[in-house]
């Protein structure tokens, strides 16, 4: 059975969700594990859920990103083990330079809660192994320094090479450069996105007019687990 | 009339906790082993840029705004305003 | 406030002795108003508190009432009005982390947040910077602890321009088995778990004992800064402590701070304490009477059997949660502190924290009159149509978006009905079931300042119906005074006549009030009182989240029916206020056998699933309710406003805009509206069906044949999002 590991950091708060998801709706064998206890080779698959990591103090993920925790996951790169980031996980992902570029604050220099429609462009990878290419995905956003800035250059070498997910025309909700929701490795085995898809995974927590695209992430995991990717 | 660059910077009264500072000295700087570092306090940092007939003036403008407009609150904060050098 | 010459005496009668400095500290702090609730005490026997689901009533952190059979909700409100008047962002960040602490005292987790802010105009500089400073301060807070923060309730009025009412209140849920209610054992270790203890917020309960002083800027020794990582860090450890069965007892250090904490549980639990200051962890080197009366945030005590020390100690520092054993429980009921081994208090716990009761006058001042005025000579009325779109645009009935979305709503996977789009928040228990619960705040400062008897009832009635629009049973509610000076006779009637009227309608609803709380002095330094508020917090049962209801209009073709009798009240109303600048007035009457005649209704046409969408009719009135449903389902409506149920109208805006209460707008399934007739005859409920449902988006209303107002939905749409331009762009 694939163990999966969802770290929680001090101020992580989206650890119970994704577990209740990753458990209850998808049906894999997921733990929450202490940054202090966690290491890496005990798992199969890890998460890095929202909240706020040391209350965001300096910057959002910032002291996260310099634990033992997160410093493991980056030296065991090449080891191929599917890592999400989830908004702060993201942040913590972004700040320890497993993924490119950086999340500043919102452009309307306020949190921002509310449900937003992004699509997948060039799905790869173990976290997206269920999606299509251009496949729309509804999920709420909840962030006060989600703003992706990545400079020109690399970002056109992402624009070749990596899975991204975009906000739709009038969804983005922060002023991302490019609209850029969630960006990943160039083989998708690291996948961070600022909307969470944990919120997003059954039908009655959608609202009118919208749909729980977050789901599909998580059973593209299950999927993989199972038969590779 | 020409143009002074002054700057201020908020910080926390003595007193008021600044739980920002703490954070990233405990967790962060204490936590990798710089013992030397033996505190911390953050702060907000403005930098404006004054039309105005001197320095003083300039300062002066400054010190009006923060007041009359609440850029400070003189209850918890502390503000420095000077000349950038 | 400092203790009276009366007071003095007594202190020194009851220790037999010249009380020392540190004794006196903290007979100030437990007998401050905030903190004893001497005014108040007499007159609060007569709310009712009992019912069959009440597991825990008014006494303890935190009330808990039987949600369902195997899980109770437990949950509380407090205020936060002078801090936040001085420090919006800290006074109400602040506000958050104690309430949430009283709810961990239960052992419960925390899964909602609810603010209600009665907040100045925003086009006033002062006012625009509170409300920006105290919304920043609940989301910065509140986000950060991972609780959704939801179901507020808001209000805008010059009133309130200095002096903000900040009520926060706070749900837990636990499964009954779980609820720690125990009580600590002669022996045991007295822990006080963490922040650092420091010298801010000293006196704070006294702080708010007393009117704000003109320069308010001199007031930073009441300030207290909140840390959210703590606090997270609190409810994670706790709940793990408590899962474990290594802590039975658990109290927060609020109000009056260390000494409060350790005199109400001596004195709940018949036990004495000895206590040693100098090993209460510190930020700051502080003198005994500091450390008793410092109210430093995000601090709890815990019970700790000697035998489960070591356990306990792990838990808290894996967690990075810093503490310190200061002591242990006594048998002899009396309260010893020592520093450095020198006595320095030494006090009965029953005497310290004997509940105190004083007499106060109560007489109602001429201004009281305007309540009791009929309406006789109204203005010429206005173009309906400016007179709508006016109200929407109001900042107490647009759309509270610009508030709601810096709030984190969603977290926790629970909230089925979001905010904006139900008339209170829906949600689920997380238990693998169906079930779960609603929640809402609502007040009426103006009907209470205008009426407080009937105003407050209003208030009560007003949450009720909330409730039960969304398909929930209504089980109990908390209430929060907030009056002004109780000193001053004309002030504390309005105290003392909200309070009959919460006491009065509970009853006749047969709505427990489980716990509440008493905010006095909120008047300004000039003496003058803010518009005295009676702010309630109510829950109640939903069987199956997924028929939860939403008022937004679902289908084109389904009939808009009106329940419930309209009367001509247009007294205290918005419309009056906004129009024509008319304050006073008889306000709508509070009517409970309605109430209750139109939720059986409600809750059984819900259950039968006939209807799309309930909104219940409040401030604004029917006109203001069936244009939200419009525009949050974004669809037209066709109604002919002759047919609706109405008793001595003799103006086309008493129908429209009066505020009579027990009233609700349906949405009803097209095939389903006689069976929904039916049930309205068989259970005596008035409904009369007005309208329809359109595919375009116009809004028309009209009587008798005759148009009266028509107007494309985008103009609705367009003043009803207004808020964030009267807040952004307003100083």
């Amino acid at each position: 059975m694939p163990r999966i590991a969802i770290v929680k950091f001090p101020g992580t708060n989206c650890d119970e969700d994704v577990r209740h998801v990753l458990v209850n709706v998808v049906g894999l064998y997921a733990e929450i594990v202490w940054y202090k206890e966690f290491t890496v080779n005990q798992w199969d698959a890890v998460v890095l859920p929202g909240g706020f990591s040391y209350g965001d103090w300096l910057r959002a993920g910032a002291i996260a990103a310099r634990t033992r925790a997160v410093e493991e996951l980056v030296e065991a790169r090449d080891m191929g083990i599917p890592i999400l980031g989830i908004c702060n996980g993201f942040q913590i992902l972004v700040e320890a330079g497993l993924l490119p570029g950086a999340l500043l604050y919102n452009d309307t220099g306020r949190f921002v809660c509310r449900w937003v429609r992004t699509y997948i462009e060039r799905p790869r990878g173990p976290w997206l192994a269920l999606a299509k290419d251009g496949q729309v995905l509804d999920m709420p956003v909840a962030h006060a320094e989600g703003r992706y800035y990545i400079d020109e250059e690399s970002y056109k070498s992402l624009l070749l090479k990596s899975p991204m997910l975009r906000y739709l025309q009038g969804f983005n909700p922060n002023g991302s450069l490019y609209d850029v929701a969630g960006v990943g490795s160039e083989d998708g085995i690291v996948f961070g996105l600022m909307p969470h898809p944990e919120r997003a995974s059954e039908a009655h927590l959608a609202p009118r007019g919208f749909s729980p695209g977050g789901r599909v992430i998580f059973e593209s995991l299950s999927y993989s687990l199972k038969r590779g990717w | 009339m020409s143009t002074h660059l002054v700057e201020v910077v908020i910080t926390n009264k003595a007193g008021v906790r600044d739980p920002e500072g703490e954070t990233i000295h405990k967790h962060l700087i204490l936590k990798k082993g710089y013992s030397a570092i033996s505190s911390v306090r953050t702060g907000k940092y403005l930098l404006m840029a004054v039309s105005a007939n001197s320095s003083e003036e300039a300062i002066r403008i400054v010190k009006e705004v923060c007041e009359k407009l609440r850029i400070y609150n003189p209850v918890v904060h502390d503000i420095e305003v000077r000349l950038r050098a | 406030m400092p203790l009276s010459t009366e007071e003095v005496e007594e202190i020194r009668k009851i220790l037999g002795r010249e009380p020392t400095e540190e004794e006196l500290a903290m007979f100030e702090a437990q007998w401050s108003e905030h903190c004893s609730y001497k005014s108040s005490r007499l007159l609060l026997k007569l709310l009712p508190t009992e019912g069959r689901h009440v597991v825990v009533g008014p006494g303890r952190d935190a009330p808990a009432v039987k949600l369902f059979k195997d899980f109770a909700i437990v949950f509380k409100i407090e205020s936060h009005n002078h801090p936040s008047a001085v420090d919006p962002y800290d006074g109400a960040a602040t506000g958050i982390g104690g309430i949430v602490r009283d709810i961990l005292t239960l052992g419960a987790k925390p899964v909602a947040l609810l603010d209600m802010l009665y907040m100045g105009e925003p086009w006033d500089p002062h006012a625009n910077w509170l409300i920006r400073g105290i919304v920043k301060g609940i989301s910065d807070y509140g986000n950060r602890i991972g609780v959704p923060t939801l179901a507020g309730d808001t209000w805008f009025d010059t009133a309130f321009n200095t002096q903000p009412l900040v009520n926060v209140a706070c749900v837990g849920v636990a499964p009954l088995s779980i609820l720690v209610l125990g009580s600590p054992k002669p022996g045991d270790l007295i822990i006080i778990m963490g922040n650092a203890t420091g010298r801010d917020g000293l006196l704070g309960s006294s702080f708010a004992s007393k009117p704000l002083a003109e320069d308010t800027d001199k007031e930073i020794g009441a300030v207290q800064v909140g840390d959210p990582l703590t606090e997270k860090l609190l409810i994670d450890s706790l709940q793990i402590l408590v899962s474990r069965g290594l802590v039975k007892y658990v109290k927060d250090l609020g109000g009056g701070g260390l000494t409060t904490a350790i005199s109400e549980t001596c004195a709940d639990h018949g036990l004495g304490a000895v206590i040693e200051l100098e090993k209460l962890h510190t930020r700051q080197k502080l003198t005994p009477l500091e450390l008793l009366v410092s109210e430093s945030q995000e601090r709890m005590l815990i019970a700790v059997e000697p035998s489960k020390l070591r356990e306990v100690e792990e838990v808290l520092r894996s967690h990075d949660v810093t503490y310190s054993i200061i002591g242990h429980f006594t048998g002899d009921g009396v309260i010893r502190v020592f520093y450095n081994k020198a006595m320095v208090a030494e006090v009965s716990a029953k005497e310290l924290a004997r509940p105190r009761a004083v007499r106060r006058a109560s007489y109602p001042p001429t201004e009281a009159l305007k309540g009791l005025k009929p309406l006789y000579s109204l203005p010429p009325e206005p173009s309906y149509e400016e007179a709508l779109v006016k109200l929407l645009s109001s900042p107490n009935i647009a759309s509270k978006r610009w508030i709601y979305e810096q709030y984190d709503h969603e977290v926790g996977v629970r909230t089925v009905v979001k905010p904006g789009l139900g008339d209170a928040a829906v949600l689920r228990l997380l238990d693998g079931s169906s079930r779960g619960f609603a929640v809402k705040g609502d007040a009426n400062p103006r009907y209470t300042s205008i009426d407080p008897f009937n105003g407050a009832a209003n208030s009560v009635a007003e949450c009720f119906r909330n409730l039960v629009a969304v398909g929930a049973k209504p089980i109990a509610i908390v209430d929060e005074l907030n009056a002004g000076n109780p000193e001053k006779p004309e002030h504390f009637w309005y105290f003392e006549m909200m309070l009959k009227g919460v006491a009065w309608i509970t009853e006749e609803l047969r709505l427990p009030v489980v716990g509440g709380k008493v905010s006095f002095y909120n008047e300004d330094y000039r003496g003058r009182q803010v518009k005295p508020t009676t702010t309630i917090v109510g829950v109640g049962r939903v069987d199956d989240v997924s028929k939860a209801m939403t008022m937004d209009l679902k289908e084109s073709g389904s009939l808009i029916a009106v329940i419930g009798v309209t009367y001509p009240e247009l007294g205290g109303s918005e419309y009056l206020f906004k129009l024509f600048g008319v304050e006073e007035g008889e306000i709508p009457r509070p009517r409970p056998a309605s109430e209750l005649r139109n939720a059986a209704f409600i809750l059984k046409a819900i259950r039968l699933g006939l209807l799309n969408a309930v909104h219940d009719i409040s401030v604004g009135g029917l006109a203001v309710a069936l244009a939200e449903m419009a525009v949050l389902g974004n669809l037209g409506v066709e109604v002919s406003i002759g047919s609706v149920y109405a008793r001595g109208v003799q103006r086309v805006d008493e129908l429209l805009f009066s505020e009579t209460q027990a009233r609700y707008v349906v949405e009803v399934k097209s095939d389903r509206v006689e069976e929904l007739k039916k049930l309205a005859q068989k259970l005596g409920v008035r409904m009369s069906v007005v309208g329809r449902v359109l595919d375009k988006p116009i809004f028309t209303l009209s009587k008798s044949s005759k148009t009266i107002l028509s107007v494309d939905l985008d103009l609705l749409k367009d003043a009803y999002n207004s808020l964030e331009r009267a807040i952004e762009g307003g100083a």
